[in-house]
């Protein structure tokens, strides 16, 4: 994170770069793009503002999100039963959003195992979600200072098809029968074969995903769930840093934001129909 | 510490830059890198990576049966399979009038026949597993505990028989005399008065069975009581005003977890 | 009174695998017994119909297949009635499928209603472009430039050797786009990155649960219509008259339902014995 000089100091030289593009006439811009790269432009302005301000020790209140407060119970849960964690970082690749925030929460997961000395199972169905939460869990075990803990193994590949990796999981939860089983990521269909076998085993289960179809499914079937936007919370809920906290808040306002723009676009858009104005909201809003 | 710490964010920084601001240029080079090149770059990266798993499967279930470990014999069938697929898609076609390639969905290969003769089967057994476990999950989670849980029961239970056939074969009628049976239990619940229940139940019964005499009984009348009317304005209403509600946040925490990646304030992927 | 509750509290612990064998016969009766449930067009599949009725004659629709054969019985027979509606009224049909799975469903599609009920030409009536990996990436190379992406067909055959891929260079060409889809990738992709940008007109068809994420789109009016898992298949094809195997599989679904939701009642009288009884005592 920069310190202030250095970031007013950036900050002033993008905008005076940007300010001279401008007045040589925006080359190779596409202007009728040019609300959402405002958009854009105004959100990361309005997270970086909030992260700073988390940084510098402002006070962000955060509500209590139970699922993630019943993490730590169910890695206590398995730690006194003798029985292992399964977690499941979803059946996508990296390239999806919800995949990377299933692997942070996984990094936050295997401190709480490693300081329980709770063994950890990890099966995965891409390659480099395999690499990546590999090397995630082996930073968090070398952090909490027993390396000696960690193996390879526990983040394991499966296999790529949706099904054939829920066949897997499902003989995992009903061969080994782990004490909890957390599901943080990208879902599909599957999501309910899952979370019903880890239900049969009698499991606590904590799931997460912004997969708006599945999120039925695992209220319906888990403990806890963590819906939507509670997912992306999930890291900075656990890690309890200033920095990531402060994006939750620029998140919270940034919804804030768009919930005004809904209302005054309704508004503009209602009197543009009566015909008391000429400027019509939606063709400004419409996405070239 | 240079390759692992600082080169990583340089070029998930640059690379998320170019591609986030790329889709403003308009310049035939760059847009060719964020609409084709950036995403078969991935691609192409995920494809070769295939092998770290393929090694790691093989390692794992080959260690299981060297081991001899609880649940081995399961690991000949999984390594087993992978050189099945192997065989079929690379070295035995099983017909020699096809070339390598289309080989896959051509008539009369091994590789078709494994797809049609067990990879169907089972893909489809998995997904009807689907079918049990909504029944069993349904059974177990739909309880009547508060005012959230019995719209959710309600509505569910419209869609549910609205959507089939079954639905609309049920009369509008049927449905307001079973309401006024429901209705009744209300009353007697809440005054506990013999005379005021027979009322109730007496007086909707006298209604619904006038009414429906004057309109001739139709199936579909009166609309707010036809199962798959109801169950088009649940859907059509209620349920994508919810939906539109959960993507925008979806949407916001999707943005917010991507600006702080190409930021560098999110470094977890390097275990940070 | 109370040995009836008893009955009832014990027959609602009963062991899930019971709930399984009712719902199996629930499902497999009406397969053996059809009972030959009236099926009534929602609005969702009327738009559908209404748009490929609307197509003047001879027009280029863009068919991409997205499912599986975990998802066949959903989606398989809506692109079945699909292709016969478009070959019936005279369409040009260009198969995509940003699935690998998705060839083999459009092969079978293809032999059984262009080859096997229509007696069609292949590269004249109908063509199979194949699978091409990438996801988005296809869909976007697809809007710029087929010939980029397809050198070839399904078949090995050069795209430019195939006479109904003449003039046809980018999505733009087509007049229509149908998405079957069973996911990711599938229609939302194809109306982010091609139907939206360009204006071509797309419908779509897909399974029940995804019909939630697409619906919004439906009423936006950037989607024509959805076909929503079976029952939307079954309605198609009773508008196309053309009965299948969605239509058959509609008893089942029914009966399964009904099933489902006596399941729900009964626990939930259950519930409500099991409250009586704890505030009793």
């Amino acid at each position: 994170m920069l310190k202030d000089k250095e970031f007013w100091l950036v900050a002033g030289g993008m905008s005076l770069a940007f300010i001279i593009y401008w007045l040589a006439g925006t080359p190779l811009f596409k202007e009728e793009r040019i609300v959402m790269f405002l958009v854009i432009v105004i959100m990361s302005a309005n997270l970086i503002y909030y992260t700073r301000f988390a940084r510098k020790g402002g006070e962000i209140f955060l509500r209590a999100i139970p699922g993630l407060k019943a993490v730590e119970e169910a890695v206590g849960r398995s730690t006194e039963m003798g029985k292992s964690v399964l977690y499941v970082p979803g059946i996508m690749d990296m390239d999806q959003v919800e995949t990377v925030a299933g692997v942070i929460i996984l990094g936050h997961v295997s401190k709480m195992t490693s300081r329980y000395e709770t063994s950890l199972n990890v099966p995965v169905s891409r390659s480099i979600v395999m690499k990546a939460a590999r090397e995630t869990v082996r930073e968090a075990y070398t952090m909490e200072g027993r390396p000696d803990l960690f193996q390879d193994d526990m983040v394991h590949y499966l296999t790529d098809d949706q099904f054939a990796y829920a066949a897997g999981v499902n003989g995992i939860m009903v061969r080994e029968k782990p004490a909890a089983c957390l599901y943080m990521g990208k879902f599909y269909a599957e999501s309910l074969i899952l979370a019903e076998t880890g239900n049969s085993i009698g499991a606590i289960q904590i799931a997460g995903t912004a997969s708006q179809s599945q999120i039925p499914f695992f209220v319906t079937a888990c403990d806890y769930t963590l819906i939507g936007e509670e997912f992306f919370a999930a890291s900075a809920y656990l890690s309890q840093s200033p920095e990531l906290m402060g994006g939750l808040k620029g998140q919270d306002m940034m919804k804030a934001g768009v919930t005004a723009t809904i209302l005054l676009s309704l508004l503009m858009r209602i009197l543009f129909d009566l015909g008391l104005i000429k400027w019509n909201i939606i063709s400004i809003l419409t996405v070239q | 510490m240079l390759w692992k710490r600082q080169i990583p964010i340089l070029i998930a920084t640059v690379v998320g830059l170019s591609t986030l601001f790329g889709w403003f240029i308009d310049h035939p080079t760059i847009e060719s890198f964020v609409n084709d090149d950036a995403t078969q770059w991935y691609d192409i990266l995920a494809s070769f990576a295939i092998f770290l798993g393929a090694l790691n499967l093989m390692k794992l279930q080959g260690k299981k049966i060297i081991k001899q470990q609880s649940g081995w014999q399961y690991s000949i069938f999984a390594i087993g399979g992978f050189f099945f697929a192997i065989i079929a898609g690379f070295i035995y076609k099983g017909n020699d009038a096809v070339e390598w390639g289309i080989h896959v969905t051509s008539k009369g290969t091994l590789f078709k026949w494994m797809f049609e003769y067990m990879f169907t089967p089972l893909s489809a057994t998995m997904f009807a597993l689907l079918a049990f476990f909504v029944a069993s999950a349904s059974y177990r989670a739909f309880r009547v505990r508060n005012l959230e849980a019995t719209l959710l029961l309600v509505s569910g239970i419209i869609i549910m028989v609205g959507r089939v056939p079954l639905g609309s074969s049920i009369s509008s009628w049927f449905i307001m005399y079973l309401l006024v049976l429901i209705a009744t239990l209300v009353v007697n619940v809440k005054f506990k008065d013999k005379k005021i229940t027979f009322g109730a139940l007496l007086g909707g019964l006298l209604i619904v069975t006038i009414w429906g005499s004057l309109l001739g009984w139709p199936i579909d009348q009166p609309n707010l009581f036809y199962l798959p009317i109801l169950q088009d304005w649940i859907y059509n209403n209620p349920n994508v005003a919810g939906a539109r509600a959960i993507m925008i946040g979806i949407g916001l925490g999707i943005f917010a977890t991507s600006i702080r990646y190409i930021l560098g304030l999110e470094k977890s992927y390097i275990g940070e | 009174m109370d040995k009836l509750f008893d009955l009832i509290l014990r027959a609602g612990t009963v062991d899930r695998r019971w709930i399984f064998l009712v719902i199996g016969l629930a499902v497999l009766l009406p397969l053996f017994f059809p009972l030959g449930l009236p099926i009534r067009a929602t609005i969702a599949t009327q738009k559908v119909y209404d748009a490929v009725e609307a197509l003047e004659g001879n027009s280029k629709v863009l068919v991409s297949f997205e499912y599986g054969p975990s998802t066949k019985p959903e989606i398989h027979p809506m692109t079945v009635g699909l292709l016969k509606h478009l070959f019936t009224n005279g369409h040009q049909v260009y198969v995509t499928c940003l699935w690998p799975d998705g060839q083999f469903m459009a092969e079978e599609a293809l032999t059984e209603v262009a080859e096997e009920e229509f007696n069609l030409s292949y590269g004249e009536d109908y063509v199979l472009l194949g699978f091409r990996p990438g996801n988005e990436a296809v869909v976007k190379g697809m809007v710029s430039n087929i010939r980029k992406l397809y050198t070839t067909d399904a078949r090995g055959t050069l795209v430019d050797d195939i006479p109904m891929m003449k003039n046809i260079n980018k999505v733009a060409d087509f007049d229509f786009i149908f998405s079957a889809s069973a996911g990711y990738p599938g229609t939302v992709e194809w109306v982010q990155y091609a139907s939206d940008p360009t204006g071509v007109p797309i419908s779509t068809g897909t399974t029940s649960i995804q019909v939630n994420d697409i619906m919004p789109m439906v009423n936006s009016g950037q989607v024509q219509g959805i076909l929503a898992g079976m029952p939307g298949a079954a309605e198609y094809e009773a508008l196309i008259g053309s009965p299948g195997i969605g239509t058959s599989g509609m008893d089942a679904q029914s009966i399964a339902h009904l099933v489902i939701v006596l399941f729900i009642v009964f626990g939930n009288i259950t519930y409500f014995i099991e409250v009586q009884r704890s505030k009793k005592y």
